[in-house]
């Protein structure tokens, strides 16, 4: 018994302290009453294979709204801050029913205008028809699947047809097919094996990447699927050993890909290989290390961000808040997060009432000068401006491992081709 | 007549194997480099193989004893993975920074095999004391329904300890590797990695190793009295709880060294790597017999040599329905797997 005395002591103490915080926090709120709050959600999958990038991504919008609160961007108003982790412990990794389940969330909190996620298009393709039904959008800054934007595809992803699902990067309509350029005009690559990681975003990309490359005439060797689950990608990669193809193209993301490039570094060597933007980020670079991830080639779906003269001063601020620095996609998260901040500001001015529905229509005819340039999205959601930055992994021994902005270099915009 | 069906059964998987290995032969399916790449498909096979032997060992232990599957011995694996890693990164290795050759190199092994072995051992006892003895006698699945329960809290743990993502091993093994000449093994140039010989040897010695204990000391044979009737050998003077224990401390140990080797051989390790290897070495112990320690060691070894050569005839998005196809085939012609008897005295 005596225990819980001493116990409840402790209760009480947490107690008193509490009442007295919440009694500060309220003081706090009436001393800024003139302000009315408005929420906008992130979901992103915190927790799991890719929980760096995603963090760095909810870092970059966190920063957006932080600031527009502080300058007062929009008069009158605070925008409160939402936060889902769409991560599982039984995937392992991003998870889509848990992004639908979050989403579902964000859809029954009337105090909900907009949403700025997910990170991988596995989710995207979970939450866009949620998202349709109840008006509410979201702009991504990472996923970058074409089909949940694909007008054709409408009645899938967006059933009340409207776009619900913004982006601020491109897709991989372009993010593979220019890669393949890109492959074949400056790293002479004739022959290809290509993989998927089964995920919706690996398999998109993969196809698309391999259809550009046949058509360019690359010979495509083999195509296989990885199970991201299993450990060992040896029988595979003994496969692509006798195939002997200049390159291996991976579709896919950190899960499989951290396991796929050691045990790639041991079998094939001498093998060039490329991925895209799954593999490009300190939650692959973390996992694999070097020496296995050096010349590994991977790309952003966005311009190069980071040695952009315009974007240095949001770099020093971000590596000074939250120690590590930002990556292309935490840009692309704060140009997400300035677009809503800027179509809330609209609305406000016009004196129109913040709803979804009016959020999204301010969403829809942006035309917001971000730190990646200027942003519009055309009726489908997507991003007018339609680049891809090419990079390779460089060891630089003065930076730490996962820094992957440190230890990469930039080579280029890829060729776009044209699209059918 | 009687005899040839004996024999159809005794060695169904093997007849199975030939057959579908003539039709594609014969039909000309097998890719054309599938000879070429063989003997290379055989070693990785064989690794593999001996890793799920290792964990399926675990499993059959516990089974043949109390006929309980113990699903807790995934996640006593994973944790033997990081128990290894925390002691190479307590020896100052960071990735694979420290490369070792030589006696420092055996030592380092031997210190984290010991300590990951008896680590992983010891929760093995406790998981058998705290959560498994108080149901021992209640039929129905109550004990494996907790081993589930067990293995979720095991899993949760680590997942809050270390987080989710993919751990980059700290490895002291030289990336060293020869190459076999084709003259050997007609068929292309196959590699051997050092990392493999080491798998190879850790899985032999312990297999063996628990082969000489389970055939020839006092503990053993009690074990193998247990086996075949609980009551009778408790009558004899044999000590259930003790017995018990001891099994699920070995093949727990067992587990945590798989869980180690894995670290070694694929170089990294994350909170959820055993449940896809759990559940192929689970499936090398029915295959093999579960309850039956020669038979999980076939079952492994069959498991793996599966995925990798079956790998390479069709995609190897398809493994996983080969290997449960080839169980199911088994199961059905063998209901006991395939070294397995059935037990007449078990009630």
């Amino acid at each position: 018994m005596r225990r819980f005395k001493y116990l409840s002591g402790g209760i009480k103490a947490a107690a008193v302290a509490t009442v007295a915080a919440l009694v500060g926090i309220a003081g706090f709120g009436h001393a800024q009453a003139a302000d009315k709050t408005i929420k906008v959600g992130i979901t992103l999958p915190l927790t799991g294979a890719d929980a760096e990038d995603a963090n760095k991504i909810k870092n970059g919008a966190m920063m957006a709204i932080e600031e527009s609160n502080a300058s007062g961007a929009i008069p009158g108003y605070k925008i409160d801050v939402v936060v889902y982790d769409s991560g599982t412990a039984t995937a392992g990794q991003y998870d889509p029913a848990q992004a639908a389940t979050n989403t579902k969330k964000l859809v029954a909190d009337p105090g909900v205008v907009a949403n700025i996620g997910p990170q991988m298009s596995g989710e995207g393709k979970a939450m866009s028809p949620i998202l349709s039904e109840a008006n509410l959008a979201t702009i991504t800054p990472s996923s970058t699947n074409p089909d949940i934007t694909n007008p054709a595809m409408a009645a899938q992803f967006r059933p009340k047809g409207k776009a619900v699902y913004f982006r601020t990067v491109t897709t991989d309509a372009y993010q593979g097919p220019n890669m393949a350029n890109y492959v074949k005009d400056k790293l002479g690559v004739k022959t290809v094996y290509v993989l998927d990681d089964s995920g919706a975003y690996g398999v998109g990309i993969a196809d698309s990447f391999q259809k550009q490359a046949a058509k360019i005439g690359i010979k495509v060797l083999g195509r296989d699927q990885l199970n991201p689950k299993d450990a060992d990608y040896t029988t595979i990669l003994t496969k692509i050993k006798a195939a002997n193809p200049d390159m291996l193209y991976y579709g896919g993301v950190a899960q499989a890909g951290v396991k796929l490039a050691k045990q790639a570094y041991d079998i094939i060597p001498n093998v060039k290989k490329a991925g895209g933007d799954g593999v490009k980020g300190a939650s692959f670079l973390k996992g694999v290390g070097f020496p296995a991830a050096e010349g590994w080639y991977c790309t952003d779906a966005s311009p190069e961000l980071m040695t952009d003269p315009k974007v240095q001063d949001f770099v020093k601020r971000f590596t000074a808040k939250y120690g590590v620095g930002p990556d292309n996609y935490s840009v692309t998260a704060y140009d997400a997060g300035l677009v809503i901040v800027d179509a809330i500001k609209r609305l406000v001015a016009a004196n129109k009432p913040i709803t979804r529905e009016n959020v999204r229509d301010a969403i829809q005819s942006s035309k917001v000068m971000t730190l990646q340039g200027e942003v519009t999205f055309d009726s489908n959601g997507d991003i007018v401006t339609k680049i891809v930055s090419v990079y390779q992994y460089k060891r630089n021994p003065a930076k730490p491992v996962d820094d992957e902005a440190g230890n990469s270099v930039y080579l280029g915009v890829a060729p776009e081709s044209p699209q059918t | 007549m009687r005899f040839y069906l004996g024999f159809l059964r005794r060695y169904s998987l093997a007849i199975v194997l030939a057959i579908v290995a003539i039709i594609m032969a014969a039909f000309n399916l097998l890719p054309e480099d599938f000879w070429q790449i063989l003997p290379q498909q055989v070693i990785n096979g064989v690794s593999l193989g001996a890793m799920y032997a290792l964990l399926a060992l675990g499993f059959t232990m516990v089974y043949g004893i109390i006929e309980l599957i113990n699903f807790a011995h995934f996640n006593v694996f994973m944790l033997g993975s990081f128990v290894a890693l925390w002691v190479f990164q307590a020896l100052g290795m960071e990735s694979q920074n420290v490369i070792l050759y030589g006696l420092p190199l055996i030592g380092a092994l031997l210190l984290a095999l010991a300590v990951t072995m008896v680590s992983t051992g010891a929760l093995g006892m406790a998981i058998e004391r705290v959560a498994l003895r108080p149901l021992r006698g209640i039929s129905g699945t109550a004990p494996m329904i907790t081993t589930i329960g067990l293995s979720y809290i095991i899993y949760n743990l680590v997942l809050l300890g270390v987080g989710a993502d993919t751990k980059n091993y700290a490895n002291p093994l030289p990336p060293t590797k020869w190459d076999i000449p084709p003259a050997l093994i007609f068929g292309d140039q196959a590699e051997i990695r050092l990392r493999e010989i080491l798998l190879w040897v850790v899985s032999l010695v312990l297999m063996m190793g628990l082969h000489y204990f389970v055939r020839k000391t006092k503990l053993g044979k009690a074990m193998q009295a247990t086996a075949q009737d609980q009551e009778a050998a408790r009558m004899m003077g044999v000590d259930v709880d003790k017995v018990v224990q001891t099994a699920f401390f070995l093949g727990s140990a067992l587990a945590g060294a798989a869980g180690m080797v894995f670290g070694l051989y694929y170089n990294y390790t994350s909170f959820i790597i055993g449940y896809s290897a759990g559940l192929k070495a689970f499936t090398a112990a029915v295959l093999g017999g579960i309850g039956n320690i020669p038979g999980a060691m076939v079952g492994g070894i069959l498991i793996g040599l599966i995925q990798s050569v079956g790998g390479s005839i069709i995609d190897v998005r398809w493994t996983d329905v080969i290997i449960f196809s080839i169980l199911v085939i088994v199961l059905v012609f063998r209901p006991v797997g395939l070294m397995g008897r059935a037990a007449p005295t078990k009630s």
